[in-house]
Order: C-alpha cells, then sequence, then structure tokens
C-alpha cells in the first residue's frame, strides 16, 4: 500500500514522511519549493515525483494522476494555502475525506483516526473518515524521519492551466518572531490611526515587547506588518506577558494567544468579550491609560528607555 | 456568458458561545448557529459584483448541524441576512439524515442545487472558511465537481472581463494577481470588503422574495456523511479575570503593575 506525501517545502518533507511510514510506503509529489529544491526532498530514500510549479492547479492534476497510478491509502501533506487549495479541487473531483489542521492521526482499520481544532480551536474534536483519505497536518506533531540514501525523481509534466498568472508581489514582513517574545503588546481596532501605535511601540520598548496585533490591524489596514498579526490564521505566540490593547477578543484571535502566560485586557467596553479570556482587565481608554502606564514604567525602570 | 452569481452562506455554529455539557463535554446542542463571518464578505461582494454583471445572485445553504427542528429560527436568520443583503431567491438544503453533515454531503448538495434548478451561475462566491470547521474546501470541491476554475483566498476582485476574472489572491508570503476563466468559484477572505448590514428597507424586501427549502431527494441525491465524530471537547485555559477597578487611572496602572509584579512577568 502506497502512502503520497505532498512536500511544499524540503523542511517539511521529513515529518509528512514519518508520518506517512505510518500507512504505507511513502512516495512524494515534490511541489514549488521543493520541486526547486528536490535533492533535499529526494534525500529521504522515497520515490519523488517532481511538478515544477507553484500553482495549486498544477499540484491538483499531478496528484490526481499519481493518485490514479499508485491508488494511495492515504495522502498527506501541509495545511497551507496552496496545499489546500489543490487537495480541496482532488478531493471534490474524487469525493474522498479531506480534513486538514490536523494535530494527531492514527491507523484505525478501515478508517483514519484523528483529532483537529474545531470552533476556532475552542474546542478539539476527534472523529474518522474511511480510506482513502486526504490528511493537511499542522508542523511539528512528529520527529521528521531519518535521511536514507537518495530516491530516484521523476519529472511530471501538467500541461496547460485554466488559471494564468499575472503578477507577484511580496508581502511587507518584519522578520519579528513573535513566537519566540516573551512580552507581547497585541494592538486592535482601538486604535484610531497608524500613529497612535507608537502608544505601543513606547509601551513595548519599556518593557522589552515586540508588538502585535489584530487580523484587521495587518492585513486590512496594514498598520503592521503582515506577519505581525496574532490568532488562528496567523501567529500563536507563547509569552510570558500578553497586553491586548483596544482588542475585542473574537476567538479566532484570542486561539493565537490561549498559550500566554498572563494575558491583560485594556478595552474601553466592559463588556468586550476579551475580559472574560483576561487575567487582569482594565476598563479604560487606551488613549489615557497608556501613556500612564508608560511613564510609571519608566520611573520603575529608569535605566530602559 | 451567465451573468448570475451564486453565493455560499453557512449557518455556523457560534465560536463566541463556547460551553460544556459535563467536565470538558462541548455542547454541541446548545450552541446557536450563525452567519459564517467570512461569507458576509462574500454577500457584499456579490452586491457590488451584480451591480457590473446585472444577473441574478442567488445564495446556497446547507444545514450542517442539527436537529433541524431545533435550528430553524438560526437557519432562517442566516438566510434572510442574504436576501436582505443581496440574492434574489435562496435555496435551503434540510435533510435530518445527513445531519451531522461534511464537506462531502454539503459540496454534493450545492451542485445538486444548481444541477437540479439548472441554475448556471458565472461566478459562485464563497467565505475562505467557516468559523465552526475551517476546513476551506467546500469551494475548491464544488468547482471541481462543476469543472469551474477556482481560487481560493481572494482579497481583489480587479476585474470581471468577457469570460475571465482577474483577482489578487493572499498566499502566505505574497499577493498574487491571477486571471481565472469563467466560470469561477472563488473563495474570499475578510480583507476583499467592509461588509455593511442590510438596511431595514431591505431587511423588510427580503421577506417577500422567494426561499426554497429542499431535500436531498428532491434534487435527486443519494449522499451520505463519511465522517463520524468521536467526541468534543472544549479546551479550557483558566484565566483570573480579575478586574482592576480604581478611583483614578493613576491608581488602576498602579494596581495592575502590582499584580504583574506579583506574578513575576515585568522584569524580562
Ligand atoms: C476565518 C477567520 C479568520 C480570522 N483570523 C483572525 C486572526 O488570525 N487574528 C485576528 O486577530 N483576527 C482574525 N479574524 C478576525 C476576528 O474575527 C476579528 O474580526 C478581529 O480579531 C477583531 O479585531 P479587533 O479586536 O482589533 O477589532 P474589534 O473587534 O473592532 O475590536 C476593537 C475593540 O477596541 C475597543 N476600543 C475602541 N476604542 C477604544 C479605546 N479608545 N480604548 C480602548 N479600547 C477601545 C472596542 O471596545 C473593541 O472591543 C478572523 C476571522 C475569520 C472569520
Amino acid at each position: 500500500m502506497k502512502a503520497l506525501v505532498i512536500s511544499q517545502r524540503p523542511s517539511d518533507a521529513g515529518e509528512l514522511v514519518a508520518l506517512a511510514k505510518g500507512f504505507g510506503e511513502p512516495v512524494i509529489l515534490a511541489f514549488q519549493e521543493s520541486a526547486s529544491k528536490v535533492d533535499e526532498v529526494a534525500a529521504y530514500g522515497c520515490r519523488v515525483y517532481r511538478v515544477r510549479s507553484d500553482r495549486p492547479e498544477a499540484l491538483y492534476k499531478a496528484a490526481f494522476s499519481l493518485y490514479e497510478s499508485l491508488n494511495p491509502k492515504i495522502i498527506v501533506g501541509p495545511s497551507t494555502k496552496n496545499v489546500k487549495d489543490a487537495t480541496a479541487l482532488l478531493a471534490g473531483s474524487l469525493d474522498i475525506p479531506m480534513v486538514t489542521e490536523v494535530v494527531e492521526l492514527s491507523d484505525g482499520g478501515s478508517v483514519l483516526t484523528y483529532k483537529r481544532g474545531f470552533m476556532s480551536e475552542r474546542v478539539t474534536m476527534k472523529a474518522e473518515v474511511p480510506y482513502p483519505v486526504i490528511a493537511l497536518v499542522n508542523p511539528k506533531i512528529v520527529e521528521p524521519a531519518e535521511k536514507a540514501g537518495r530516491g530516484e525523481v521523476i519529472d511530471l509534466n501538467v500541461g496547460e492551466l485554466k488559471v494564468n498568472i499575472v503578477g507577484v508581489r511580496a508581502k511587507e514582513l518584519s522578520g519579528v518572531k513573535l513566537e519566540e517574545a516573551e512580552v507581547v503588546i497585541g494592538v486592535g481596532r482601538g486604535f484610531k490611526s497608524k500613529e497612535d501605535l507608537k502608544l505601543a511601540f513606547e509601551l513595548a520598548k519599556i518593557l522589552n515587547a515586540q508588538v502585535g496585533g489584530t487580523r484587521p490591524i495587518a492585513a486590512d489596514l496594514k498598520w503592521l506588518p503582515e506577519d505581525a498579526w496574532i490568532g488562528i490564521s496567523g501567529k500563536k505566540i507563547t509569552p510570558k506577558l500578553y497586553i491586548a490593547v483596544g482588542v475585542s477578543g473574537a476567538p479566532q484571535h484570542m486561539s493565537g494567544v490561549s498559550g500566554s502566560k498572563v494575558i491583560v485586557a485594556v478595552n474601553k467596553d466592559k463588556s468586550a468579550p476579551i475580559f472574560k479570556q483576561a487575567d487582569y482587565g482594565v476598563v479604560a481608554d487606551l488613549y489615557k491609560f497608556l501613556p500612564i502606564l508608560t511613564s510609571k514604567l519608566r520611573e520603575k525602570f529608569p535605566g530602559r528607555a | 456568458m451567465g451573468r448570475d452569481i451564486a453565493v455560499l452562506v453557512k449557518a455556523s455554529l457560534n465560536p463566541e458561545i463556547v460551553r460544556q455539557v459535563s467536565e470538558g463535554i462541548y455542547d454541541i446542542d446548545y450552541t446557536p448557529l450563525k452567519i459564517s463571518d467570512v461569507d458576509r464578505n462574500a454577500l457584499e461582494e456579490a452586491a457590488r459584483l451584480k451591480g457590473i454583471l446585472g444577473g441574478k445572485v442567488y445564495s446556497i445553504t446547507v444545514l450542517t448541524w442539527g436537529p433541524s427542528k431545533a435550528r430553524d429560527k438560526d437557519l432562517k436568520l442566516a438566510v434572510q441576512e442574504a436576501l436582505a443583503k443581496v440574492a434574489d431567491e435562496a435555496y435551503v438544503v434540510v435533510d435530518d439524515n445527513v445531519i451531522p453533515g461534511d464537506p462531502i454531503v454539503t459540496s454534493n448538495a450545492i451542485v445538486g442545487v444548481l444541477k437540479s434548478k439548472g441554475l448556471k451561475p458565472t461566478l459562485i462566491l464563497a467565505g475562505e472558511a467557516s468559523v465552526d470547521e475551517s476546513t476551506s474546501q467546500v469551494p475548491g470541491r464544488v468547482a471541481a465537481k462543476l469543472g469551474y476554475s477556482y481560487v481560493g483566498y481572494v482579497r481583489r476582485v480587479l476585474e470581471v472581463r468577457e469570460g475571465s476574472v482577474v483577482v489578487e489572491r493572499d498566499v502566505e508570503e505574497y499577493v498574487e494577481t491571477l486571471e481565472a476563466p469563467l466560470p469561477a468559484v472563488l473563495s474570499v477572505t475578510q480583507e476583499i470588503n467592509e461588509p455593511r448590514p442590510p438596511t431595514l428597507i431591505q431587511i423588510r424586501m427580503a421577506s417577500r422574495k422567494p426561499l426554497y427549502t429542499l431535500k436531498l431527494s428532491d434534487i435527486g441525491l443519494d449522499v451520505k456523511p463519511k465522517r463520524l465524530i468521536r467526541d468534543m471537547r472544549v479546551i479550557t485555559v483558566f484565566r483570573k479575570q480579575v478586574l482592576v477597578e480604581e478611583a483614578s487611572m493613576e491608581k488602576a496602572v498602579e494596581k495592575l503593575l502590582e499584580y504583574l509584579e506579583r506574578e513575576g512577568v515585568l522584569r524580562v
């Protein structure tokens, strides 16, 4: 029995191969970055089919033809946008189950048993689906496989695509690793302009903190770089202290901060949902509260800023 | 070229309300349904594009969570919003035989509605993810079944041309501009627009628009969910929920710093 691995980046291959081994003999389909760095992917000793493209449609066509010829029991891959879009097409044309953001999976005989987040990650769901199945997983849920000699590489040609690419624009990224910060200030739409964020940056300076925010602040308003948004579709952070300012506490945001040791919320609306999800809440206008907090901290830590 | 738009609207479990039946067990029956947030962006975009295309808009909803009797009110509310906002007619598939549903049931039912009613939208719009399951796969499944082109995570619809649509797609580290031939399925992100709630007049008009409630047999479909849910557990993170209430802002700041000092999280 075969297990098809979709690798998008060489860094995902080891973990995916390790997972696939629990179900069958891994065969890799290398796509996007993994196609251009195919040697790194071939180092796990499995046969590698390569599609030199970053289009979901190309991945779909390649996976479809491999599905027909290999008859895999399972297709595993990363839960990224390109892979999700490709495998959704595959799942639809084959009418087979597809599960995403999986954190645990095991072979239950005729079914795949898996665990994933549900309800914007406020609930975990354990469920099962019959084979064949597509399972897209979260990173770091298993130790990577050992490297084991070079596998054979075979190029796949997928022919014409329907969707044409006109242009690509890199996003503005800060490169700041919010995931590793010990103190994070989270800014939300309670701030009225980009300039006003300086209140948060001044506080951050004195606390040695990094500044992140809610999705609308980064993705919509672009007041912060796009790698600075925290939540289910952004970064997951685990600081000792998270200070949310002008953030309402939507479940999609809070699932990204649930690993914080202490959460402080500053919001002018006493009924804001964030107060039920914080350790310390202050009902206050951030424009009045933050300057006082910053100046008191300056008195406390005169050496800092 | 057709001019109609279909919008996929889900009545999702509301993730803001998560309650336990007993120790850690998620109370799904208690959880109300609401229109999935990003579907509002899809409706808003449909309203804009209807102005360009000039055709009809229909919404399609498949009930995933039951029992249907208990969900009727919430479901109607979600569908009424679609009708008030933009849809000329609404199709709702409700069938207790396939509840709780899964993406296989949902996508087949959507395609079943279109085929059995002879609907041929040139664009099908959906949200990038539902707020309960967020698996982002129904739009792609529908596209594959219909043979439509598909673009997920659309941040902008730049242009509708004769025979194609030009869009910006959000990928993790970059944004790409794509031209997809029509007919096409697009899933949209929150950033595509700022959804405006329907006006009072729109809400009043909505009750006069046709709403068709269908069973699977009405659309000639025989499909069963393949997913079996075994267990749902609430993730509980204990939070102290202390409100710092003091006579003055200065006092409140001092009190907060006192708490944080005691937690040992200030001197890092
Ligand atoms: C599929 C999906 C994925 C999503 N992913 C994410 C994600 O990863 N991350 C994320 O953050 N969001 C995400 N969202 C969006 C999320 O649902 C919320 O819309 C968003 O988090 C709200 O951001 P906010 O708190 O900044 O804004 P709002 O909800 O508008 O809250 C602003 C808050 O500021 C307060 N306020 C206003 N003025 C002041 C003042 N002067 N002083 C103090 N307080 C003030 C208000 O009382 C209010 O509570 C997602 C949504 C969906 C549907």
